[in-house]
């Protein structure tokens, strides 16, 4: 392949423009990338040099109770916390989109929860859930008495811990509605119009034209989703430090214990490995069934 | 707001604290500690003691700084090479640490410094070794008990004579602290027709569940792990039946009671503590929990008693179960001797007991001085003595993979005592997993010992 | 044809729908505020009450004194990080992204293509070479990482895969009419970067400074497993540090504590509300 002068000259500058990121990501990403292949294979514990072992870490994470179990817990939180998270914010986002009054005003406030740092959302959060001194069972004791109910141990408890969980991660995701928002702006007025001459209630009207429309937007949420799920780690380190009984001991959790509370560094970055897999498997998989029903305005 | 922030650069607190002006030139020693409040101030006097005797002959200076979650950190600080010098860990660290090489060994400084064996009582001398090295020293120990409130005892003399107890002594067997805390445990319907438990006699919670977790079954006559096999014992009858005691209080409280009363009592170092409060007739604590009734509830300071936590065991008294706080040296201190005269200055009898006193603790020196008896702020300061110095005294299991072993352990008892899982299949699980855990290390660890 | 009556129902109905919704937002700030004020006696109380019979605003005063909070050691280390951080992120993103979108170069798409995917890579797979590439740099070169607050705004003045990914978009709006012209006059292509890029992109600055700011304020894997001396923490790592403390849970105080590290966040973003919601609209561009 032979390059014109030019191009050669562009060549130059344009790696100059870009070298402080090649150089960051030589040292930042690359190299510990390649490391972390190398640790996953050793046994190593940061306080002696490393030792080849071979594929044994990977055999043992196969048998490790404890590695399933997290990966089943992640997944689980996924599954609930995914759905209702998309759902939800677009939901709400379609509710934004209609023209009111104090639409800004109601925007804001719906935003304000996502700019919450989690250390402090996660403070208040365990306080509100708290089984006999929390607000949301305050409300909830007179209502639920009414049916002879008793009111839910929220973190205290495995059956509703992780789903506590989503339910705080849902009151957050401020940023979620948003990038809807700006989805929905983009939806041709005429598209509607059009729809409406041809006799389509709001219903069919929300069905045909506005999802079609904002797939895109929905699939950009959902592989941020899909990215950011895998990695979830503040919240239970803050809130539940994996308990009661490890039900909400998340996957990133447990690659954390292992590295830096049991300084098993190459179990740990066998561990990440299998992370970057999965997240690479289910990115796939979306992009995959994005061409069924993701719809690109024509561009 | 720019101006704000550039204020803050500018004059905002520094990261270094300053020394003082006479003692700049000398060798700073980094001191890590995990108490706050009066537990750092009372070491903070043994710190000041040192600085001004020994510290200031020698030129060393001390600098002692709080830290939470002080193990993890140390062990990562140390893998990064930027280790403290000294570090006010617990005893599970000895082995933990030791085992990984972590840990400069100390045995020619404390020799050199008069410290060997018979110095210490033997449990706590035992723990403060691993594999033939010493580790560490002993800034103060514990040894716990059991606590009851006297005064519940006689108000309810008619309900506990009506069980067939005494109201005039305290429990002696785990059969009759079952049946002293049924006597004695109160509840009340809210308007939902919710039962709860107002009063407990006794409830495994926190902090008592902190030593449950690798030593409760020490008062079953067993252990978790046996050091001479290098074997996890959790599927021993004793240690099923310890798991099995702590089931009963879901059992015969309701499946959400116990952690329900736990969560919803006030936090430990306030008059709502459940013991200073008498929501909690009976606990198992260590000694200076008469300092922390005395400071929140002065007027309880004549209701309690102490006395050795009762044993499943016939014949087997005095059990105890003794962790300690440790003051030991991360490998890659550059000071070692330096750091050494410190931790060997805290040891000296004088320093020793005066520290012990202000945290209201025993001590873990073979001689103890009447004074020290006589004058301690725990009246039952005798029977926690007793019980240190007891046969039946025992450390934490010293076992490598303790971390991981207490990760599960944990789980369990937060699993049990919510009656979510049935203890012998998650003993029998912990057990094949566990021990899965500790070949593995023993495997590496010879591996690489062959390189 | 919709009746007019029907539309104004359905407005209504919207309009209970989002007041309610909002609520249900507001209400934990609203909870977390209350608590704060409260004497510790009235912390315990079951059912919990709302307005505290006095207000106890010591409680902010002691939440800030505590002896194991160092709310302004750790309000100017989060500051420093973060202010170096959004220094060099800013002005190295913009210089790749210029990279990225003004200059043809064989091979550039699939650097991006790279580059882009680096963002995929979850933080775990990274942080445990990392921290013993930092030890190994520490004991091989004068550079020392940790024991310092390099690990956190180091790595940021050498461009960060979202931010580049934004700037550049937005470079590719600028028409190249404005590039040939400058070009034409004899310009560098430094200088076109520098005097007609860079300019003509300030809202597009902004969002990445605001952003690159939000995220030093709020992270916490980062300082957690890279900063090792107490004096140097962050406002979230000391946080968790109270939180984490043993024996006691000084709920009313963690949350005046909690009020103080939301509200400069809460005050920036009413100060930069446009450039906020711009910017987290252009990050969910189609496509």
């Amino acid at each position: 392949m032979t390059f014109t002068r030019g191009e050669i000259r562009n060549l130059f500058k344009g790696l100059a423009f870009l070298s402080p990121w090649l150089i960051g990501f030589s040292v930042f990403m690359l190299l510990p990338i390649v490391l972390s292949l190398y640790y996953s294979l050793s046994d190593y514990n940061l306080l002696q040099k490393p030792v080849f072992i071979g594929t044994e870490n990977y055999r043992a994470l196969a048998s490790d109770g404890i590695f399933w179990h997290s990966l089943r817990v992640t997944l689980l939180y996924a599954a609930v916390s995914v759905p209702l998270g998309l759902f939800m914010s677009l939901g709400v986002a379609l509710l934004l989109n209609v023209k009111l009054f104090a639409q800004p005003i109601f925007r804001t406030i719906i935003f304000l929860p996502s700019l919450v740092p989690t250390i402090a959302a996660a403070i208040l959060w365990r306080w509100m859930f708290n089984q006999r001194l929390g607000i949301i069972n305050g409300v909830l004791a007179p209502v639920l008495g009414w049916f002879h109910l008793p009111t839910p141990p929220w973190l205290d408890s495995s059956n509703w811990v992780v789903p506590s969980l989503a339910l705080m991660s849902v009151w957050s995701a401020g940023n979620t509605v948003v990038i809807y928002l700006a989805g929905l702006q983009d939806v041709p007025r005429d598209l509607y119009e059009a729809a409406e001459l041809d006799g389509a209630g709001p219903i069919r009207r929300l069905w045909n034209v506005t999802l079609p429309m904002i797939s895109p937007v929905i699939f950009f949420n959902l592989i941020m989703a899909i990215i950011g799920i895998l990695q979830v780690f503040d919240t239970p380190f803050m809130m539940t430090k994996g308990g009661p009984n490890r039900a909400s001991y998340f996957y990133t959790y447990y690659l954390y214990d292992s590295a830096f509370t049991y300084l098993k560094m190459g179990y740990a970055s066998a561990m990440a490995w299998i992370q970057l897999l999965l997240v690479l498997a289910l990115t796939g998989i979306a992009f995959w069934s994005s061409k069924r029903w993701v719809y690109y305005q024509g561009k | 707001m720019v101006f704000g922030v550039v204020y803050v650069l500018i004059f905002g607190p520094r990261s270094e604290p300053a020394l003082p002006p006479d003692r700049r030139s000398d060798l700073v020693i980094h001191y890590w500690e995990k108490w706050l409040g009066p537990e750092a101030e009372a070491m903070q006097v043994i710190v000041d003691d040192f600085n001004n005797s020994v510290g200031r002959e020698k030129h060393i200076y001390v600098e002692m700084m709080s830290m939470s979650d002080i193990d993890q950190k140390t062990l990562v600080a140390t893998a990064g090479g930027v280790p403290p010098d000294v570090a006010g860990l617990w005893d599970p660290m000895v082995v933990q640490l030791g085992s990984l090489g972590a840990l400069e060994p100390l045995e020619d400084l404390a020799k050199a410094h008069g410290i060997t064996d018979g110095f210490y009582k033997p449990v706590f001398w035992n723990a403060c070794h691993f594999n033939g090295h010493l580790y560490s020293l002993v800034s103060t120990p514990a040894a716990v008990a059991l606590f009851y409130n006297q005064r519940i005892f006689h108000e309810d003399a008619a309900k506990l004579r009506a069980a067939g107890l005494d109201p005039n002594r305290p429990p002696q067997t785990i059969d009759e602290l079952d049946r002293y805390s049924d006597a004695l445990t109160e509840f009340v319907t809210d308007a939902q027709g919710q039962r709860h438990v107002s009063r407990a006699g006794y409830m495994p919670m926190p902090p008592d569940y902190d030593w449950y977790v690798t030593s409760i079954p020490l008062w079953f006559g067993d252990n978790e792990w046996d050091s001479v096999t290098h074997r996890f014992t959790l599927t021993d009858p004793a240690v099923l039946q310890a798991f099995r005691w702590l089931e009963s209080f879901p059992r015969k409280l309701g499946e959400d009671a116990v952690s329900e009363f736990s969560t919803s009592q006030g936090s430990f170092n306030s008059p709502q503590n459940a013991f200073v409060a008498g929501t909690l007739v009976m606990e198992m604590q260590g000694p200076w929990m008469a300092n922390y009734i005395h400071h929140l509830r002065p007027s309880m300071d004549h209701d309690w008693a102490a006395a050795p936590f009762p044993s499943d065991v016939p014949g087997v008294k005095d059990v105890t179960y003794c962790p300690f706080d440790t003051l030991m040296i991360p490998r890659g201190c550059p000071h070692i001797p330096e750091a050494f005269e410190f931790i060997a200055f805290v040891n000296r009898q004088d320093e020793m007991e005066k520290l012990c006193m202000m945290h209201c603790k025993n001590s873990p020196l073979t001689n103890v001085s009447e004074y020290f008896l006589d004058h301690h702020p725990n009246p039952y300061i005798r029977v926690f003595e007793e019980l240190s110095a007891s046969p039946n005294a025992h450390m934490t299991m010293q076992c490598p993979v303790a971390q991981e072993a207490g990760g599960d352990l944990t789980a369990i008892v937060q699993g049990v005592l919510a009656m979510e899982i049935d203890p012998k299949i998650a003993l029998e699980q912990a057990q094949v997993s566990l021990q899965a855990k500790y070949d593995e290390f023993e495997k590496n660890l010879k591996r690489r010992m062959r390189q | 044809m919709t009746s007019n009556r029907s539309k104004s129902l359905s407005k209504v109905a919207v309009y209970a729908a989002l007041i309610v919704i909002c609520g249900m937002a507001i209400f934990p700030f609203a909870w977390m505020i209350s608590t704060s004020l409260k004497p510790d006696t009235q912390l315990v109380e079951t059912p919990p009450r709302w307005m505290p019979s006095e207000f106890a605003w010591r409680n902010y005063k002691l939440a800030v004194t505590n002896e194991a909070t160092h709310f302004p050691l750790w309000t100017r280390n989060t500051l420093i990080i973060a202010t170096l951080a959004v220094i060099g992120t800013t002005f190295s993103s913009a210089i790749v992204a210029y990279g990225f979108a003004r200059i043809r170069f064989p091979g550039r798409g699939a650097l991006f293509a790279i580059m882009l995917s680096t963002m995929m890579i979850p933080f775990p797979v990274t942080m445990v070479p990392l921290f013993s590439i930092f030890v190994w740099m520490g004991k091989h070169t004068p550079i020392q990482w940790l024991g310092t607050t390099r690990p956190l705004w180091a790595p940021a003045w050498f461009g960060s895969a979202f931010s580049i990914f934004l700037l550049r978009q937005f470079f590719t709006t600028i028409p190249e009419e404005l590039s040939e012209a400058a070009r034409i006059d004899g310009c560098s292509e430094w200088g076109i970067f520098w005097r007609i890029m860079l300019p003509l992109s300030r809202p597009a600055l902004s969002v990445v400074a605001l952003f690159t700011f939000l995220w030093a304020w709020r992270d916490f894997l980062g300082p957690l497993i890279f900063l090792q001396r107490p004096t140097q923490y962050t406002l979230t790592l000391g946080l968790q540090t109270f939180q984490s403390q043993h024996g006691s849970t000084p709920w009313n105080q963690l949350m005046a504590a909690s009020v103080l590290v939301i509200l400069p966040v809460l005050i920036l973003f009413f100060i930069a509300q446009k450039t906020f919601i711009e910017g987290i609209a252009t990050t969910g561009m189609k496509g």
